[in-house]
């Protein structure tokens, strides 16, 4: 018998090679789920979750089948219109429910949502480095936007995907700069400017929508009033103080004599419309809303536009800031996926690309904002948009956060209340005297219904 | 027991037995709910406070806030308003075009058909209608207006005219429904006593005053109540319209209970309301049908 050297083993493959390579094949061909399992932990968890519509979602769901394929598992997102998912997430929250795994915790009932626990705390999962690597960092997200989601001893319950920071957009500077006009800088020069275009070439002074309580509180704090007295630890409502009625009557004012007929009951859409048709000259509110003057397809006056701070009160400005958050509800099945869909979603690198690919640009990570890239894209006829944007929306963090009054759970209750007083003073139902002292007394009425000791 | 009374006996077990079914479905679509819903109306049920679900401490404490709550005694005021001008016009206008339109000829034929339309519609699409009709910005009738120099307020947001905007949205919607209902009943009225009544000199007017009103009076009752009953369902228009504004103008109770569940989470609040509305309908209804049988009985 011959022995063979190394050289020879090296060059051919011995049937015992052979034998071991094919019971492997065989052995990973019989049982392949262990392996894959080791690359796609989820494999097979079918992840359902649910927000209203929104453009954010609609082009995350064109990354989805990506998430899929890194993960094994599979994502049911459910997207109805704005109050049909809040009525319905609502419903499915309180009642203690599991049928979805994430779900948007829409700003208005935040609060609501956060205090009664209804929501699983993220902590838990930020704060595991196995469950969270130290670059998708927690705290890039502008704080103003997270303020929130925010519990009162500061554990977080939601990441935001959207920030909303009102500004004032202007779409007819050229009658502006013809009747010798500057951009309003106070609420006096507001009202002024809206005063000298109303009526200029069919253009009225400025347009608005019916969400008063949206619109109407930084009027009431930049005359010096507040929708509480202190809120959050103090929520005695304090819709009648000489500094609110001042400003509801100094806002129904603009809206009756220099908005479009009909203002009071313009949706949202309809407003903008007003503003990118050049039919109203202008229109403040959440930035999402204002910036297309500049940058949409759809934008008559994109030459003749500015996008600006919104004008200061007496006190000073304060532009409301919002934002959407992605949570996860207290009984959902699977918090782990559901965490690690709201990781990817939220990664810098998604929202870097929805930036660049989709011109998406009312993201919340501070990283993502202020980089070259985002900067370059949002920077339209010289004015940084991005700039301003993260501006506003980090306001509320500063100081002493002024959209606190947003974050008390019964603010859907007075906000209506308020509504329905500013409509019945810009349609001179009531004066604004009368309208706030009613208002104010069915404010503390309807709360105390509602179990809130006052 | 006679064999009679055996029969009779066999005969009323076979209809229990037969009908039970159709009573359980029943009872479970219609029953259960309002079951639920009375129970609802007895705690002071919030979303948010799951465990106020249970809670029959002060089972009457919701109707006792009810006569105290401004917008609650408004919005029974507005549902009355906006129910009587709407069943009124319905009625009065459905039944003069079924007069109109009762005659034989091709057009009037094409044109019955063309009327029933906004019956037929979704709810919602009749609001969106109108919705685009109201817009001054995007509204025809604003256009015209414009060209004609009429300076039009804006009908929606106007504290004297959102309400009769949305009894005119709805007259439009629900008109068709008498007019078909007082149709059918016109064409059942024997040609031979209109016929007499002229032979003996009556004119037109009489004609109509003794022959024929007397004989769809019936039909305008019961099509009067049925829109009474479905008018206070006028929620589609409220909502797309006006919101129940400016201020509470239009705020029916439907949609006050609406925004109670929905937008405040006071489902107990709501449940109750929801119950007093269900209430003032049947009570409604119920006079209704007695004065039907009281004219009957007289008649």
């Amino acid at each position: 018998m011959t022995k063979k050297n190394s050289s020879d083993k090296s060059a051919g493959l011995s049937r015992r090679t052979l034998l071991r390579a094919g019971a492997a094949t065989i052995g990973a061909a019989a049982f392949p789920m262990p392996v894959i399992a080791q690359t796609k932990p989820f494999a097979g968890v079918t992840l359902r979750g649910a927000s209203f519509q929104h453009r954010f979602f609609t082009l995350l769901q064109s990354y989805i089948p990506e998430f899929e394929a890194q993960t094994g598992m599979k994502v049911d997102l459910q997207l109805s219109a704005f109050p049909v998912y809040n009525q319905q997430a609502n419903l499915e929250l309180s009642s203690g429910g599991s049928a979805f795994d994430f779900v948007n915790v829409t700003f208005i009932l935040a609060a609501r949502w956060v205090a009664a626990g209804l929501l699983a705390n993220l902590d838990e999962f930020t704060g595991d480095p196995n469950l969270t690597p130290a670059e998708w960092k927690p705290k890039d997200f502008v704080e103003g936007a997270q303020v929130p989601y925010r519990d009162a001893k500061g554990a977080t319950y939601g990441y935001s995907w959207e920030g909303g920071a009102m500004v004032m957009g202007l779409s007819r500077m050229d009658l502006m700069e013809k009747k010798g006009l500057k951009i309003p800088k106070t609420f006096a020069e507001l009202q002024e400017v809206c005063a000298a275009i109303n009526g200029t070439d069919g253009v009225t002074g400025l347009v608005s929508f019916q969400l008063h309580h949206w619109c109407l509180p930084p009027y009431i704090q930049g005359f010096g009033g507040n929708i509480f007295r202190n809120p959050p630890t103090d929520i005695m409502p304090a819709l009648n103080s000489p500094e609110a009625v001042q400003a509801v009557e100094f806002y129904a004012n603009l809206l009756k004599n220099y908005a479009p007929k009909g203002v009071l009951t313009y949706t949202e859409d309809q407003a903008r419309q007003a503003l990118l048709t050049g039919r109203s000259n202008i229109f403040i509110h959440s930035s999402a809303w204002i910036t297309p003057i500049l940058m949409s397809g759809d934008s008559k006056v994109k030459d003749t536009s500015r996008v600006v701070r919104m004008p200061a009160g007496p006190v000073r400005d304060f532009p409301a800031a919002n934002s959407q958050g992605l949570g996860i509800p207290k009984n959902a099945k699977n918090k782990k996926a559901a965490w690690e869909f709201i990781k990817w979603a939220l990664s810098p690198e998604i929202s870097m690309r929805l930036v660049k690919e989709h011109g998406h640009s009312s993201v919340c990570r501070r990283s993502v904002i202020e980089s070259e890239e985002y900067r370059k894209l949002n920077t339209v006829n010289g004015q940084d948009l991005g700039a301003l944007y993260l501006e506003v929306l980090g306001l509320p963090a500063k100081g002493e956060n002024y959209m606190a009054y947003r974050t008390v759970k019964e603010f859907p209750i007075v906000g209506d209340v308020l509504n329905k007083a500013f409509e019945q003073v810009a349609t001179g139902q009531l004066p604004a005297q009368a309208a706030m002292n009613a208002a104010q007394e069915q404010a503390i009425a309807n709360m105390r219904r509602a179990g809130t000791a006052l | 027991m006679s064999g009679k009374g055996l029969v009779d006996a066999e005969r009323r077990r076979f209809n229990a037995i037969a009908l039970a079914p159709s009573l359980i479905v029943l009872f479970m679509i219609a029953g259960l709910p309002a079951i639920y819903l009375v129970v609802t109306s007895l705690t002071p049920f919030q979303l948010v406070n799951p465990g106020s679900s249970t809670d029959f401490s002060s089972p009457l404490r919701n109707y006792r806030l009810l006569p105290d709550d401004p917008r609650f005694v408004n919005s029974l005021w507005v549902q009355a308003k906006l129910s009587f001008w709407g069943v009124l016009f319905q009625v009065l206008l459905g039944m003069l075009l079924a007069l109109l339109l009762h005659t034989q000829s091709r057009v009037v034929e094409f044109a019955r058909t063309f009327f029933l339309i906004p019956m037929v519609l979704p709810p919602i699409v009749v609001a969106i209608i109108w919705k685009l009709i109201y817009t001054p910005d995007i509204s025809p009738l604003y256009y015209v207006a414009g060209l004609l120099n009429i300076a039009m307020p804006s009908l929606t947001s106007s504290v004297d005219f959102a309400l009769t905007a949305i009894i005119i949205a709805d007259t439009w919607e629900w008109l068709p429904f008498t007019f078909l209902m007082v149709l059918a009943a016109l064409q059942t009225i024997p040609d031979e006593f209109s016929e007499a009544a002229l032979v003996d000199g009556a004119n037109r007017l009489q004609v109509f005053f003794y022959i024929t009103l007397p004989f769809i009076t019936p039909i305008l009752v019961i099509s009067g109540m049925f829109r009474l009953i479905d008018s206070v369902k006028a929620f589609p228009l409220v909502f797309l319209l006006t919101g129940g504004g400016p201020g509470s103008v239009t705020e029916v109770t439907n949609y006050y209970a609406y925004l109670l569940a929905f937008d405040f989470n006071e489902i107990g609040y709501s449940s109750a309301v929801t119950i007093v509305m269900l209430l003032l309908v049947v009570a409604v209804s119920l006079g209704v049908v007695w004065m039907g049988r009281r004219r009957e009985a007289m008649a």
